[in-house]
């Protein structure tokens, strides 16, 4: 089925364009908010609307295209100049629907050149060495950045940081996945909430480095990879991800005091700092809202939801009556 | 249209009243606003808001810092989606070490409707005293005013609270506030509130201490329900129509948080949406302003950067500036570097950019006893002026006093609990916890026992005394992404603001000891004891542009016209020459009515 190309007003494009394009000197901060993922509550967030941004600096192009897997991967769907006041800004846009849940890779068609996307700093690149420009949408549970040995050491760092490993609170994510299972939700494709076992933290952070804080990707190759080394070191015995908790309880005290012993400071000068942002991730994928990739289905709310009652058996944390549906239950905002 | 009655710069508290009174009057006005159009949904449960409730849009990803030179460079920090990134547009501080350091501070929001689409709503009058602290001080006694600063640069301003008052009531109206005037220290002439939502029940704490306080003090001075800048019925004026429960408003995605329903008063829903389709009106949202032209004493053209950064200009007979005070000193600089005609004449004393003012601000929080759902709840619940009346002030030795309201959407969802733990402000969110890594797994959750739902806070804010040196000017060499200098940001408290704040605090503190009991876990403080205390401005942008009587010792005239200007126009909160004993938006609303009707008779 061909992709659902949304018509959307010039404004709609220049509320996203102008605090982040316009302007005399390079940006300094990556323009991760490109393209546009924006939510789409007339199909109860099934989908994302994805609008792609081109920004021409010189003579403008003649032909103006986007391709990429969200559609045939042959043709180009055309962009749209985008203007202000009658007048062409040097924007060209173009929206589509995808379905949330999705990773893509895309490419722009510029007078019949494939160009990468010059403003996403998100790429990918193909087995057969082929580099394209990458998007994901939202409630993604595919792994982006992170292989899986990587996956397995921060999920362990994690439930270190985290509440949601002892018996009570494995009880609880339990009955609470299995609900969702049944209400067959939208928030938890098949799968999904499965992956890390505890409420999503690590697919949270997967996404948070792929994109809003890309900057960080590098630290967490870098010691994810001297953490490995590390472990293997010490215990020769195991694969990292089935040693025994103490070998990560040790390694988590010696990164705060920043002293750890075996750690190549000349790859990675502060490990404390890697676990400072690393805790920060962690808590945000618990609590942030679930489109993120973390608090899976809203088990992180749910968690507090259920664990903060009054004398009645009323919860303290009714997060549900604020958010949109069906997520939650507000009649009123849409999301 | 390309000639227009007036162009107004900014949309925000101190632009949108004059484009909603003039264009329906028939004048024609053409609004300049940076930021984008982030419309609230139509009605509830209809369409769409670029708002959301999503607590990773209001204080966003970390962003790493890349000006070399200042002190911060390479630190991590946090904008919201509708704040500038200070990659871009950074405010420069000088800190206590004589160097630079970057901040957030001093920004409100850029986006249409300005700070008030984050702010929290409070929206509290000034008192008569506020409005003439030279003549009220006069004859007093000053504690901890060494040099007589206070009664040197206490300045009465150039309107009274009775002429003012009517315009209170008008924005009152027309923006859209809830609230009880009963107990509260200032005349009324009419009561226009929307009746408030009940209140948190953790707030009741904060009731008994004040009530309390109020017989400590000897004033006997009971609470108020705080004027909140949400409605809480349909409001006629701008159209909006409340939701069938009108308690669901009391989300706790209210400060910080752009409200997707509009229901929080925010001045494009409030005062800008129900013009927009007249004939007579046009705003055009992405535009930067640069600089504006004069040819003798009339600004004859406005430029400003497009969409897509390329400069237009626009006319008009009369030119608003509202840009927030920061930035609305730096534009009047930057037009005065560009021209100098405009420089001679805003320069005509060596006022501008002096007296930048914000608030004297802190407050005490606790934990109370049992847990509440904090997650339904407005920003504040309860208030009390019994530290603003003469009797207190004399017993202190204080030239000026303070509102004093309990917080109550703070730290009420998750991230914000972890993101502000031990910080306070924008500068330094995150640090506390990050630098807390005893905090996880079994202490994380006993951490969550003791704090969540159960954390409750005073705050006061109160007038800061007014220094020269405290001061706005163009750094001389950091740069925006346009290549202009960026604003440069001088100040620090005054002896006696530190007594004050001191006082306040104990103030608020024996509210909640009162509160809680003896024995309850509560800490005071305040601003000026912070690691950043010279970045700090609680949002409250004021000053740099007072106005006053006398030419010499102000930079605009009493209806806010820049002294040798005939057509130019400074509404935001600089024209304050002191801060006022509350937050300061419905005071920048009311008066910028006020303008509006000094403009309609020129029209
Ligand atoms: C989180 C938060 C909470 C707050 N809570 C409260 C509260 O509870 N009570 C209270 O009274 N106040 C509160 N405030 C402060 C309140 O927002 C400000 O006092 C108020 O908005 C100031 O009005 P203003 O007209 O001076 O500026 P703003 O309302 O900020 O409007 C200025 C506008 O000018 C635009 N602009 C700037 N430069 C240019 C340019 N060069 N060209 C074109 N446009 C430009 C900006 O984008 C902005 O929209 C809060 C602020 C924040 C951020």
């Amino acid at each position: 089925m061909a992709v659902q190309v949304l018509s959307l007003d010039d404004d709609y494009y220049l509320n996203f364009c102008t605090k982040h394009l316009a302007r005399n000197n390079p940006a300094k901060s990556p323009l991760w908010q490109f393209p546009i993922i924006d939510t789409s509550p007339d199909d109860n967030h099934l989908s994302n609307k994805v609008s792609f941004i081109y920004q021409s600096t010189g003579t403008p192009p003649s032909e103006i295209g986007v391709f990429g897997t969200f559609d045939t991967l042959h043709t180009a769907i055309p962009m749209q100049a985008v203007n202000f006041d009658g007048q062409s800004t040097g924007f060209y846009a173009l929206t589509v629907r995808v379905p949330i849940g999705e990773v893509h890779r895309y490419q722009f068609l510029v007078d019949g050149q494939p160009t990468l996307d010059p403003i996403n700093p998100q790429r990918t690149i193909l087995d057969d060495k082929t580099e394209w420009s990458r998007f994901f949408t939202d409630y993604c549970s595919y792994p982006i950045v992170f292989e899986e040995w990587e996956y397995a050491i921060l999920r362990r760092l994690v439930d270190h940081i985290l509440p949601f490993r002892n018996q009570d609170t494995q009880n609880f994510l339990n009955r609470f996945y299995d609900g969702l299972d049944k209400s067959a939700q939208y928030a938890t494709k098949e799968g999904f909430h499965r992956l890390d076992a505890s409420v999503g933290e690590v697919n949270y952070i997967d996404k948070l480095v792929a994109r809003q804080e890309i900057h960080h990707l590098p630290t967490y190759k870098i010691c994810l990879r001297e953490i490995d080394r590390l472990l293997r070191q010490r215990n020769p015995f195991e694969e990292p991800q089935d040693m025994a908790k103490v070998y990560y309880t040790d390694l988590y005290e010696q990164m705060a005091t920043g002293s750890v012993p075996g750690w190549n400071y000349s790859a990675y000068n502060n490990p404390n700092y890697f676990l400072q942002v690393l805790r920060r991730h962690a808590v945000l994928g618990a609590f942030s809202h679930p489109k993120y990739g973390g608090n899976a289905g809203g088990a992180g709310w749910a968690y507090l939801e259920s664990k903060y009652q009054d004398s009645q058996g009323d919860t303290l944390f009714d997060w549900r009556a604020a958010l949109e549906r069906p997520l939650g239950t507000n009649p009123d905002y849409t999301g | 249209m390309s000639q227009f009655d007036v162009i107004i710069i900014g949309s925000g508290a101190g632009g949108a009243p004059i484009a909603n009174k003039l264009v329906k009057a028939g004048k024609s006005v053409l609004v300049l606003e940076k930021g984008p159009m982030i419309d609230a949904q139509p009605q509830p449960g209809v369409g769409q808001s670029g708002f959301k409730r999503d607590e990773l849009l209001a204080d966003g990803p970390e962003k790493k810092l890349n000006i070399p030179g200042v002190s911060n460079n390479g630190a991590g920090y946090y904008h919201s989606h509708v704040e500038p990134d200070i990659n871009d547009e950074p405010h420069i501080y000088l800190n206590k070490n004589g160097g630079d350091t970057a901040t957030i501070e001093g920004y409100t929001a850029q986006v249409v409707g300005g700070g008030t689409q984050l702010y929290g709503g409070v929206s509290l009058r000034f008192t008569e005293n506020d409005l003439r602290l030279k003549s009220f001080n006069e004859s007093r006694v000053i504690q901890n005013d060494d040099n007589d600063d206070v009664k040197r640069e206490a300045r009465d301003w150039a309107i009274s609270y009775a002429q003012l008052e009517p315009y209170y009531v008008e924005a009152e109206s027309k923006v859209g506030i809830n609230g009880t005037s009963a107990n509260q220290q200032k005349p009324f002439s009419q009561d226009v509130y929307h009746p408030p939502l009940n209140p948190n029940p953790i707030s009741q704490f904060a009731f008994n201490g004040m009530v309390t306080l109020g017989q400590q003090l000897g004033t006997n001075i009971q609470p108020y329900r705080p004027p909140l800048a949400v409605i809480t019925q349909n409001h006629p004026a701008s159209g909006r129509i409340m939701p069938a429960d009108p308690e669901s408003a009391k989300t706790s995605y209210v400060n910080r948080f752009g409200d997707p329903l509009g229901l929080k008063s925010n001045t494009w829903v409030s005062l800008l949406r129900p013009i927009k389709d007249d004939s007579n009106f046009e705003i055009r949202c992405n535009c930067t302003v640069t600089r504006l032209k004069a040819s003798a004493d009339q600004v004859n053209e406005v430029f400003y950067l497009d969409p897509a950064g390329i400069e237009r200009s626009a006319t008009s007979t009369l030119v608003v500036v509202a840009c927030s005070a920061i930035e609305s000193i730096r534009l009047l600089m930057l037009s005065a570097d560009a021209d100098s005609n405009f420089s001679q004449r805003i320069h005509q004393n060596d006022l501008l950019g002096k007296y930048f003012l914000t608030h004297c601000f802190g407050g005490a929080s606790g934990i109370v006893p049992e847990r509440f759902d904090k997650s339904k709840a407005l920003d504040a619940d309860w208030a009390t002026d019994t530290c603003a009346v003469t009797s207190f002030l004399d017993s202190q030795g204080l030239w000026a006093g303070a509102a004093i309201y309990n917080n109550t959407s703070d730290q009420a969802l998750p991230v914000s609990l972890f993101r502000t733990l031990g910080a306070q402000d924008l500068d330094t969110l995150w640090n506390g916890f990050t630098g807390n890594a005893g905090l996880r797994g079994d202490n994380l959750i006993n951490y969550l026992d003791g704090n969540f739902g159960r954390g409750l806070s005073v705050s006061f804010m109160a007038n800061q005394v007014p220094q020269f040196t405290n001061r706005i000017e163009l750094h001389p060499s950091v740069k925006d992404k346009w290549g202009r200098p960026v604003a440069y940001i001088k100040k620090d408290w005054h002896q006696h603001d530190r007594y004050l704040m001191d006082v306040m605090a104990q103030q608020c503190t024996q509210v909640l000891r009162n509160g809680l009991g003896n024995g309850a876990p509560v800490s005071g403080g305040s601003i000026y004891m912070a690691d950043n205390a010279l970045a700090r401005m609680a949002n409250h942008i004021l000053g740099g542009a007072r106005f006053g009587t006398d030419p010499n010792d102000s930079v605009l005239d009493p209806n806010c016209r820049a002294w040798h200007f005939d057509n130019l126009y400074v509404t935001d909160g600089s024209f304050m020459p002191t801060s006022g004993g509350a937050n300061p938006t419905l005071t920048i609303q009311a008066n910028a009515f006020r303008v509006a009707d000094h403009l309609l008779g020129r029209l």
